[in-house]
C-alpha cells in the first residue's frame, strides 16, 4: 500500500465527517469512563489525566522551548501542599484556592528559572534535579511552622469530601457508591479541557512562538528581538504554575498529599510519560499521562518464573521495565506514541490544506492512483479484520493471563478502524461511478462500505448500550 | 548564642573528608561534560554499582580491599565504555535530550536491579580507613589524631591521600599519555580532533571508563560514613556533587575537586556547624541538601561558569 | 572530464555527491589534484567549496569515489582517511583553544609511532618562530596569524602526502596573508607537498597555483591552468575583480 487511503482537502464534508467520528470517539470514551470502569479505576483514571496536566507543564519546557526541566515534581508538591493546607486548615474551596496555586506556582518558577535561564546550556536541568531532590525534605522542616502545615513526614489529608452537589447528580456515573472518583473524574476533565485550550491558545500567541522561535534557533530569536532570558523565564514560570496546579488536582483527588509523594521518581515518571507521550505535541501529555499510569499498573501484575528466580514486576523491577521503556522509545520511537499514531494515521487518511483563496494546495486528483487503485482491497481487508479481531479479542478475554489479556484488549480495539473502511469504500464506489476504477473494485469496494458501516453502527450501537444499561 | 570554636576543627575535618568524596563523584560528572557538554544523570548509579563489586568481591568473596577496589574500578571502567559505544554514540551529541532520557532510563535500570539483587537494606562495607596500621606510632587513638585538640579521623586522612593519589594518576593519563592528549583535543575540538586522526567515539568512552572508575572510588570511600552500601547511596551524594561541579565550572577538572570540597564544608561548617551555633541543635542538618540547592542557584546567578569554568561563547 | 592530464595523480574524486540533510550541495563533482603540485578551488560564497573539503574526508554525507594516491577512501572513516596521508585545516583553523600551542602540535603526531615527533615539532618552531615563543601559550589566546600557523603546523605534523587548506587567508591581514602564502610556497618547492587550497582571494591563489577548478552551485564550472584561469575573462570578471 502507498500513499494514504483517503485524501481529502481541509474542511471539506468529507474531513468534516472525519473528524465527527474522532469527537464522537473521544466523547464515548470520556462518556464511558465513569461508568463503565470501577471506582478504583476512575481514580486510576483520574491520576492519569493529572499526570497528564503535569506532563503537559514539563512539555512546555522541555518540547516547546528545548530546555531540560526535570523537578517538576517539586512544582506538584508545592501545588498540592498550599491547596491541602488552605483547604483544611482556612476551611477555602478548591475554586478559591486555584489562582492561590497558580500565582505561587508561578513565582516559584520565576525564582527557579530565572538564574538558570540567563546562561544557555545544561542548568536548567542542574538546577531542577536538585529542586527535585530537595523538596521532599524541606516539608519536613520544623520551623516556621512548615511542618505544621505540611503534616511533616505523617502527610496531610483533607478531610472534606469532594461531592457532587445535588444540581450536577445528572453527570454520567455520579450517583451513590461510585459517585466520588466519578465527580471528580468530570472536574478533572473539565479542567484538563479548559488547560488544553488555554495553552493552545499560548503557544498560537506572540510569546508562545517565541518560546518555540528559541527551541529552533535561539540566536536566530535573539536577532529578532526575542528577550532570550524573559522569554525561556516566563514559559518555564507558566509550566511551574501548571505543575502547580496539577499539584491541586493531585489533592482534590486524593484528598491526602505527603512529601514523599513528590520525590525525584515522580520527576521521573513524568519525563518517561513525555517520551512515551510525544515531545513536543500537546496531546502527547495526555497519552503519555495514560500510559504511566496503566503501564506502571501493568507492570506490578508481571510475574513470570524463570527456572529458580521469579521475574516480579510488583518490585524494584518495575522501574527498570520503566528505564527499559524510556532507553527503548529515545532510540525507536523518539516522537513517542503521537508520532507512531500520525504515523498510522497518515496511511489512512491525508489531509491537504487549502491556500488562502479555499483551493487545496494540490489538487486532489493529484493522489488518486486511478485504474491501478487498490484501494478498495484494502479498505476490505480492513473492513473484515475488524470484526474477526474483535471476536478472536472476545474469546481470548477469558484466558486468564496479563499478557494476553492486554492483547485481547487492543485485538477489540481494532475495531474501531471501521468508518475509515466505509469511508473509503464509499469513494472507491465513487470513483467508479465516474468512470475512474475498473469494474473489479466494485465488489470489494462495496463490501468495504456495507461491513465499515456495520461496524461503526456496532461501536456506536455498543457504547449505547453500555451507556443506557449503567446510566 | 555562643560561639563554641572548640568543636569547629571537628566539623572543618568532616567537611572537608565528606567534600573530597563530593570532589571525586562531580570529577566523574565533568570528565563526562567536558568530553561532550553533557551531565551524566547515571554517574551515582553507576558508581554504587561498582560499590557493590567492591561489597561482592571483599566482603562475599574475601578478596584483598584494595584489590578488590581495584578489580572494581576495571569493571565499572569496562561498564563505562560498553555504555558510550552501545547506548550514547549512537546520538547527536549536539542534542541533549536523547542522551539525558538514556542516562536516566539507565539510573532507573541500575538502581531497580541492584534494588532486586541486593535489596534496599545497608550492608556494611570494611571502611578501607577504619583503623591505623600497626606500624603507625600510636597519637592519640587507634582511628584517629589529635590536631587543634580535635580528633582528626584515620578515615579523613585516608580519603585525602587517596583522593591526591588519585588526582595525580589522573594527571599522568591526561597530560602524559597519548590517550589524554587525545581526550583533551576531542574535549577541546570535536571536529579539528577527527582531522588529526583521533578516533573521537574511542576516546570518549576511554572518558567514561576514568569517570566510571572515579565514581567507584567515590562511592567506596563514602560508603562507611553511610554505614555500608545500599542501592539509594549515591541519591544525595550526587546532589552535592553536582553543586560542587557547577561551584568549580562544569568544564574544569581541577575546579570539580575545589568545588566540591566546598561544597562538603558550606554543608559542614555553614550549615552544620552554623545550626549547633545558633540553634544550640543539630536540626539543621535537614538543611543540608537545601544549602546544595542554593548553592547552584547563587553560582547561577553570580557566576554562571563557576569558579573556574571557561565561558563558552556560542557562535550564531 | 578530466582523464589523466597529470604524470602523477594526488587525489582523484569522481561523481562526488554531498548533502547536509534533504539539501544537495555538491552535484557530482569530477577533479583531479597533480601530485606534488599546488591546486586550488575558487567559487563564490556558498558554491560548495568547504563541503568539497569536508566531503574529500567523509564529514558528511556522500556519494561517489574518492581516490587517494591508488586507495579508494570515500567509504573510510575521517580519523583512518588522516591516517592514510591526509591533512585538512578547516576553515575557522580548528585549533584546540584549551590546549598549549606544544600539546596542539603533539595532538598533530597523534597517528605518528616513530620517534622523530620532536625533531619536527623542532623544525616547525624554527620555520614559525612566533609558535615557539609562545609553546606554552593555550592556542585560543593567539592570534589569528598565529592559530592559522599553528593550524598548518599541526596538520604537518602528522606528515601528509595530501594538504587540504581550507580559506586560509580568512579574517588575516593582507601582509600577513602574503607571508603565509609565501610559506606554503616554499613548503611546497621544498618538501614537494601536494596542496590542495580554496580559496576566495582569487588573485593569491591563482598566482601560487598550478592548476584550478571553478565551482558553481557544486558543479565545476572551469577548470585548467592556472594562467588559463586568469586569462579566462568569465574568470576575470567573477573572480579578479577585472
Amino acid at each position: 500500500m502507498s500513499g494514504s487511503l483517503v485524501v481529502v482537502a481541509k474542511n471539506s464534508a468529507e474531513h468534516k465527517r472525519w473528524k465527527y467520528v474522532q469527537w464522537a470517539y473521544l466523547a464515548g470514551f470520556l462518556l464511558l469512563t465513569p461508568l463503565v470502569l470501577e471506582p478504583f479505576e476512575i481514580g486510576k483514571m483520574n491520576r492519569a489525566l493529572i499526570m497528564g496536566v503535569a506532563i503537559l507543564a514539563v512539555n512546555l519546557v522541555v518540547g516547546f522551548n528545548g530546555m531540560l526541566a526535570l523537578g517538576h515534581s517539586a512544582f506538584m508538591g508545592i501545588g498540592a501542599f498550599v491547596t491541602a493546607s488552605m483547604v483544611q486548615d482556612e476551611n477555602w474551596d478548591y475554586w478559591q484556592v486555584l489562582p492561590v496555586v497558580l500565582i505561587v506556582g508561578f513565582l516559584m518558577g520565576v525564582i527557579i528559572g530565572l538564574p538558570a535561564l540567563r546562561v544557555k546550556g545544561l542548568y536548567l536541568a542542574l538546577v531542577t534535579i536538585a529542586q527535585a531532590a530537595v523538596f521532599p525534605t524541606l516539608v519536613n522542616i520544623d520551623e516556621l511552622g512548615i511542618a505544621a502545615r505540611t503534616g511533616g513526614p505523617n502527610g496531610k489529608g483533607v478531610s472534606e469530601e469532594v461531592i457532587a452537589p445535588s444540581y450536577l447528580e445528572w453527570l454520567p456515573g455520579v450517583d451513590g457508591a461510585r459517585g466520588g472518583s466519578a465527580y471528580r473524574f468530570w472536574i478533572i476533565v473539565l479542567m484538563v479541557g479548559i488547560t488544553m485550550l488555554l495553552i493552545t491558545n499560548y503557544l498560537r500567541s506572540r510569546p508562545g512562538r517565541a518560546v518555540l522561535a528559541i527551541r529552533d534557533n535561539e540566536a536566530g530569536a535573539a536577532v529578532y528581538g526575542v528577550n532570550l532570558p524573559i522569554a525561556k523565564t516566563m514559559n518555564f514560570a507558566i509550566s511551574a504554575a501548571l505543575g502547580s496546579l496539577a499539584g491541586l488536582m493531585w489533592c482534590l483527588d486524593k484528598g491526602f498529599v505527603a512529601g514523599q509523594d513528590f520525590t525525584f521518581l515522580l520527576a521521573i515518571d513524568l519525563i518517561i510519560g513525555l517520551v512515551l507521550g510525544g515531545v513536543g505535541t500537546l496531546q502527547g501529555g495526555l497519552v503519555g499521562g495514560l500510559f504511566v499510569v496503566w503501564v506502571n499498573d501493568l507492570t506490578k501484575r508481571i510475574s513470570v518464573p524463570l527456572g529458580l528466580y521469579t521475574l516480579n514486576g510488583d518490585g524494584p523491577l518495575a522501574k527498570a521495565i520503566f528505564g527499559l521503556i524510556l532507553i527503548l522509545f529515545t532510540f525507536f520511537a523518539p516522537g513517542g506514541i503521537v508520532s507512531l499514531w500520525r504515523l498510522i494515521s497518515t496511511k489512512l487518511i491525508h489531509v491537504v490544506p487549502l491556500t488562502p483563496s479555499g483551493t487545496p494546495i494540490e489538487p486532489l486528483e493529484g493522489f488518486d492512483p486511478g485504474m491501478e487503485s487498490n484501494r478498495a482491497d484494502t479498505a476490505m481487508k480492513m473492513s473484515i479484520a475488524g470484526p474477526v479481531l474483535l471476536g478472536v479479542g472476545w474469546l481470548l478475554m477469558n484466558v486468564n493471563s496479563l499478557i494476553v489479556g492486554v492483547l485481547a484488549f487492543g485485538l477489540r480495539m481494532t475495531i474501531l478502524l471501521a468508518p475509515v473502511a466505509m469511508l473509503v469504500g464509499t469513494n472507491e464506489l465513487k470513483a467508479h461511478a465516474e468512470g475512474n476504477r475498473p469494474d473489479s473494485v466494485k465488489g470489494p469496494a462495496t463490501m468495504a462500505r456495507n461491513l465499515g458501516a456495520l461496524g461503526f453502527l456496532f461501536v456506536i450501537g455498543y457504547a449505547l448500550q453500555r451507556f443506557i444499561l449503567t446510566y | 548564642m555562643t560561639w563554641n570554636f572548640d568543636i569547629l576543627p571537628d566539623f572543618i575535618f568532616n567537611g572537608l573528608s565528606l567534600g573530597a568524596i563530593y570532589g571525586t563523584v562531580a570529577l566523574a560528572l565533568v570528565l563526562i561534560f567536558k568530553a561532550t557538554t553533557l551531565i551524566n544523570f547515571a554517574t551515582g548509579e553507576l558508581a554504587m554499582l561498582g560499590a557493590f563489586l567492591v561489597y561482592v568481591l571483599h566482603m562475599e568473596q574475601g578478596i584483598w580491599l584494595w584489590l578488590s577496589m581495584l578489580i572494581a574500578m576495571g569493571l565499572s571502567a569496562g561498564l563505562g565504555v560498553l555504555i558510550e559505544r552501545t547506548l550514547t554514540r549512537p546520538f547527536d551529541p549536539a542534542d541533549h535530550l536523547p542522551v539525558v532520557l538514556i542516562t536516566l532510563g539507565l539510573f532507573l535500570i541500575i538502581n531497580a536491579v541492584a534494588g532486586d539483587i541486593w535489596n534496599y537494606q545497608v550492608r556494611i562495607l570494611s571502611n578501607p580507613f577504619g583503623k591505623f596500621p600497626s606500624w603507625v606510632p600510636s597519637v592519640g587513638g587507634d582511628r584517629f589524631i589529635m590536631v587543634f585538640g580535635s580528633r582528626l579521623k584515620y578515615q579523613s586522612l585516608g580519603i585525602w591521600v587517596t583522593l591526591a593519589v588519585a588526582l595525580f594518576v589522573l594527571g599522568l593519563i591526561l597530560n602524559r599519555t597519548k590517550a589524554g592528549l587525545a581526550f583533551r583535543a576531542v574535549s577541546s575540538n570535536v571536529d579539528s580532533a577527527r582531522l588529526v586522526g583521533v578516533h573521537t567515539g574511542r576516546t570518549l568512552g576511554f572518558g567514561w571508563a576514568i569517570a566510571s572508575a572515579f565514581g567507584t572510588l567515590g562511592a567506596v570511600l563514602v560508603a562507611p560514613q553511610l554505614g555500608g552500601v545500599n542501592p539509594n547511596m549515591m541519591a544525595t551524594i550526587l546532589i552535592y556533587a553536582l553543586a560542587g561541579a557547577a561551584l568549580g565550572g562544569l568544564d574544569s577538572l581541577g575546579g570539580a575537586v575545589l568545588g566540591g570540597i566546598m561544597v562538603g564544608l558550606i554543608q559542614a561548617v555553614a550549615v552544620t556547624w552554623g545550626g549547633v551555633v545558633v540553634f544550640g541543635q543539630l536540626y539543621m542538618s535537614i538543611l543540608q541538601l537545601a544549602a546544595a540547592f542554593l548553592v547552584i542557584l547563587i553560582v547561577l546567578l553570580f557566576r554562571p561558569s563557576g569558579m573556574f569554568g571557561t565561558r563558552r561563547v556560542e557562535r550564531v | 572530464m578530466v582523464d589523466d592530464v597529470f604524470d602523477e595523480v594526488g587525489l582523484k574524486v569522481e561523481n562526488l555527491h554531498a548533502s547536509y540533510g534533504s539539501v544537495e550541495v555538491l552535484r557530482g563533482l569530477d577533479f583531479e589534484v597533480p601530485a606534488k603540485g599546488v591546486s586550488v578551488i575558487l567559487g563564490a560564497n556558498g558554491a560548495g567549496k568547504t563541503t568539497t573539503l569536508r566531503a574529500i574526508c567523509n564529514m558528511c554525507d556522500t556519494t561517489g569515489s574518492v581516490v587517494l594516491g591508488d586507495e579508494d577512501i570515500s567509504r573510510t572513516g575521517t580519523a583512518e582517511i588522516v591516517r592514510k596521508g591526509m591533512a585538512h585545516v578547516p576553515q575557522g583553523r580548528g585549533t584546540f583553544p584549551e590546549l598549549s600551542t606544544l600539546d596542539n602540535l603533539m595532538v598533530g603526531a597523534y597517528t605518528r609511532k616513530d620517534n622523530e615527533v620532536k625533531d619536527d615539532v623542532d623544525r616547525w618552531f624554527e620555520i614559525f618562530p612566533r609558535l615557539a615563543e609562545r609553546h606554552a601559550q593555550m592556542a585560543g589566546s593567539l592570534s589569528g596569524g598565529e592559530q592559522q600557523m599553528l593550524a598548518v603546523a599541526r596538520a604537518l605534523m602528522c606528515r601528509p602526502r595530501l594538504l587540504l587548506l581550507d580559506e586560509p587567508s580568512l579574517g588575516l591581514a593582507p601582509l600577513i596573508i602574503e607571508d603565509l602564502f609565501e610559506r606554503f610556497i616554499t613548503l611546497n618547492k621544498e618538501t614537494g607537498l601536494t596542496m590542495l587550497i580554496v580559496e576566495q582571494n582569487a588573485n593569491l591563489a591563482l598566482d601560487m597555483a598550478d592548476y584550478g577548478y571553478v565551482i558553481e552551485s557544486g558543479e565545476i564550472a572551469l577548470h585548467g591552468s592556472a594562467d588559463q584561469l586568469k586569462n579566462d575573462p568569465a574568470v576575470q570578471e567573477a573572480y579578479l575583480g577585472a
